[in-house]
């Protein structure tokens, strides 16, 4: 009837009683929120999941993710809406609360001689441990008084051998401050190498988290950076992650996990604690 | 403007909360499990929270009894429940609520409660 | 003092807290892993809850020690091998863990049994079990089976439903439903979801949730 070509409709066919649906399932089940104002860009995934699906609508979609037993549209769903991009400092602040607020209140309570240990996982190519490294010796007067140790792992080869190499592109060390760069890196052609010394000040290993003969030896360590995996995890690989993170902190050890994920979706294992610049959990100091 | 949490894993308790309390002229933030109350609670300073008891991963009295430990100022705690067990109610109150409702909650009895434990009764 | 490279293991400073120390740790037997359950540390408990899950009658172990057991990170071991374990013991355990006065046990139990009947092996074992809860007496254990449905991927999850919407006389056992309902209820359920209204129509909390159910199911 109408003479009017159709407009491209910008809610991709999607009510808004769809996204509200939506937003708490995906919430119950990935721990990942999206507030109203990513309602266009949470649309427009689902307007491609319900394509490459063949599903056609909303309501078919939903019904697939909902009952589908595999539970793998959800996962491919759930990397679609997670653009799991790495970069250099990515998510600076919690390096700061690290720093400012973590390192010192371990200073305080540890024993002379004892390392402060860092276990860093997943490694991926390497930008996360080394941000570490770098934001110590940077940024953390304390360096000079204390031994600390980085451990970083993954459970993919191939991308450890990436990290031990530490070559990087122009995208990824776009934040390193230059004088940083400057220190620590060499320009090759259009990529940077990280120094000998701070490919030396991290140890890279091979771990997968679900594996509890991979996991037992891993003990004594102040600080578990996990970031962006977890939301990845079926809620029984979660449940393990946190039981083996639990063993492998000492007593008052912390985590830190990424901005968009928290502790809610895995145990009540650990305290919360807020600190200036970022909420971490804790285990308890009277844990063992 | 009056800023109020409201926790409960229902997401229909927490529309029908929101919706009354909005009403009123309240401002409503909502989450779904005591940690992610924590956590909000932690972030935002609010002036009163309405807390369901079963919930998985914190219930209300693990929230509450958190909460209740941090260095932050407290704001009172109204507490939901289905009917339950009858110690709710005196777990409730040793868990540091203020007042303690059952389910379903009729949006006066809401807001008679909300009002008073804001200071506004002559709103 | 600076970055040292260090060892995973946590045995640079010579200080690695290994379970069994530096020599091979002998794999402790099922009935040491019973008695490790009972133990008064709470590492051992932890570490027995995660050794004997391949052990013959570790169900009924692990939920006897669940239920007096009041260190949480010996809890979380327990529950977390109750979901490993997906068998009939660990699903009947649980279920018998939702009449607890304790609230934390209570909670737990929900969110295990939901993984067991979201996927586990023995998704199977679920729906008797549910039936048998959604029978109860006590309306809370009832509201707690419909929980547990929450992340079911069996077809007849909205069959259920509606059989609590149009047949339980408890207010909140209904309401818990109807809260489900907005997310897995089809057109089957819009005659029941209007009924439920007429049943308590002086409820403003079910007007508005079978409403709001309403909505989400008429969409198209």
């Amino acid at each position: 009837m109408s003479a009017c070509a159709p407009q491209p409709d910008p809610s991709h066919g999607i009510s808004s009683e769809d996204f509200l649906k939506f937003r708490e399932f995906f919430y119950r089940r990935t721990g990942i929120s999206f507030e109203s104002s990513k309602r266009y860009f949470v649309d427009k995934r689902l307007a491609e999941r319900i394509e490459s699906t063949g599903t056609g609508t909303f309501r078919g979609y939903f019904t697939l993710l909902r009952f589908q037993a595999s539970g793998e549209e959800l996962q491919l769903l759930t990397n679609s809406m997670t653009v799991n991009e790495t970069y250099f400092l990515r998510e600076e602040y919690q390096f700061q609360c690290l720093v400012d607020s973590i390192l010192p209140e371990i200073a305080k309570r540890k024993a002379g001689s004892d390392p402060i240990r860092i276990w860093c996982i997943p490694s991926s190519s390497g930008e996360e441990p080394y941000s570490i490294a770098m934001y110590l010796l940077e940024k953390w007067p304390q360096i000079n008084e204390w031994d600390v140790e980085i451990i970083s792992s993954d459970i993919d080869t191939s991308i450890l051998r990436r990290a031990r190499q530490g070559r990087y592109s122009i995208r990824s060390v776009q934040y390193v401050p230059p004088r940083w760069l400057a220190k620590y890196f060499k320009s090759i052609g259009d990529e940077y190498q990280l120094s000998e010394d701070l490919r030396q000040a991290v140890e890279f290993t091979r771990v997968n988290l679900s594996e509890p003969a991979d996991t037992i030896a891993y003990r004594n360590f102040d600080v578990i950076f996990c970031r962006n995996l977890l939301i990845y995890f079926d809620d029984l690989s979660r449940k393990n992650a946190t039981d083996t993170f639990y063993e492998a902190l000492n007593p008052g050890g912390y985590i830190c996990l990424g901005h968009s994920e928290s502790m809610s979706r895995i145990s009540s294992l650990f305290k919360v604690r807020k600190f200036p610049e970022a909420i971490v959990y804790q285990k308890t100091m009277e844990a063992r | 403007m009056k800023h109020v949490l409201v926790v409960d894993d229902a997401a229909t308790v927490r529309m029908y909360h929101r919706g009354i309390l909005e009403f009123a002229g309240y401002m409503v933030e909502e989450a779904l499990n005591g940690i992610e109350a924590l956590e909000k609670a932690l972030e935002t300073p609010f002036d009163l929270l309405l807390v369901d008891i079963n919930m998985p991963r914190l219930d209300g009295f693990g929230f509450l009894k958190e909460l209740r430990r941090q260095p932050i100022p407290q704001p009172p705690a109204i507490m939901v429940s289905t009917e339950a067990a009858a110690g709710d109610e005196k777990s409730a109150y040793r868990a540091g609520a203020s007042c303690y409702l059952l389910k379903p909650v009729r949006p006066a009895q809401l807001l008679a409660h909300a009002r008073l434990m804001l200071g506004e009764e002559n709103k | 003092m600076a970055l040292v490279r260090g060892k995973a293991a946590g045995d640079a400073a010579g200080k690695a807290a290994q379970p069994a120390g530096k020599s091979k740790p002998k794999p402790a037997s099922c009935a040491e892993l019973a008695a490790g359950l009972e133990s008064a540390d709470a590492a051992v408990r932890r570490h027995a809850a995660r050794g004997i899950v391949l052990c013959p009658d570790a169900g009924a172990a692990l939920v006897s020690r669940l239920k007096c057991e009041q260190e949480v990170a010996v809890r979380a071991a327990i529950l977390t091998a109750l979901i490993r374990l997906d068998d009939p013991a660990a699903t009947a355990g649980l279920a018998g863990c939702l009449r607890s006065e304790d609230v934390a046990l209570r909670n737990e139990a929900i969110e295990a049994l939901r993984e067991l009947a979201a996927s586990g092996d023995s998704a199977g074992a679920v729906p008797p079990v549910l039936a048998s809860l959604l029978a109860d007496p006590d309306p809370d254990v009832r509201i707690f089976a419909v929980n547990v449905m929450e992340s079911m991927v069996h077809p007849d999850v909205e069959r259920w439903l509606i059989e609590v919407i149009e047949t339980d006389s408890h207010i909140n056992v209904c309401a818990t439903a109807v809260d489900l309902l907005c997310e897995v209820g089809t057109e089957a359920a819009i005659d029941p979801l209007v009924r439920l209204q007429a049943r308590f129509v002086s409820e403003p909390y079910i007007q508005f949730a079978a409403e709001l159910a309403l909505k989400r199911v008429r969409e198209i």
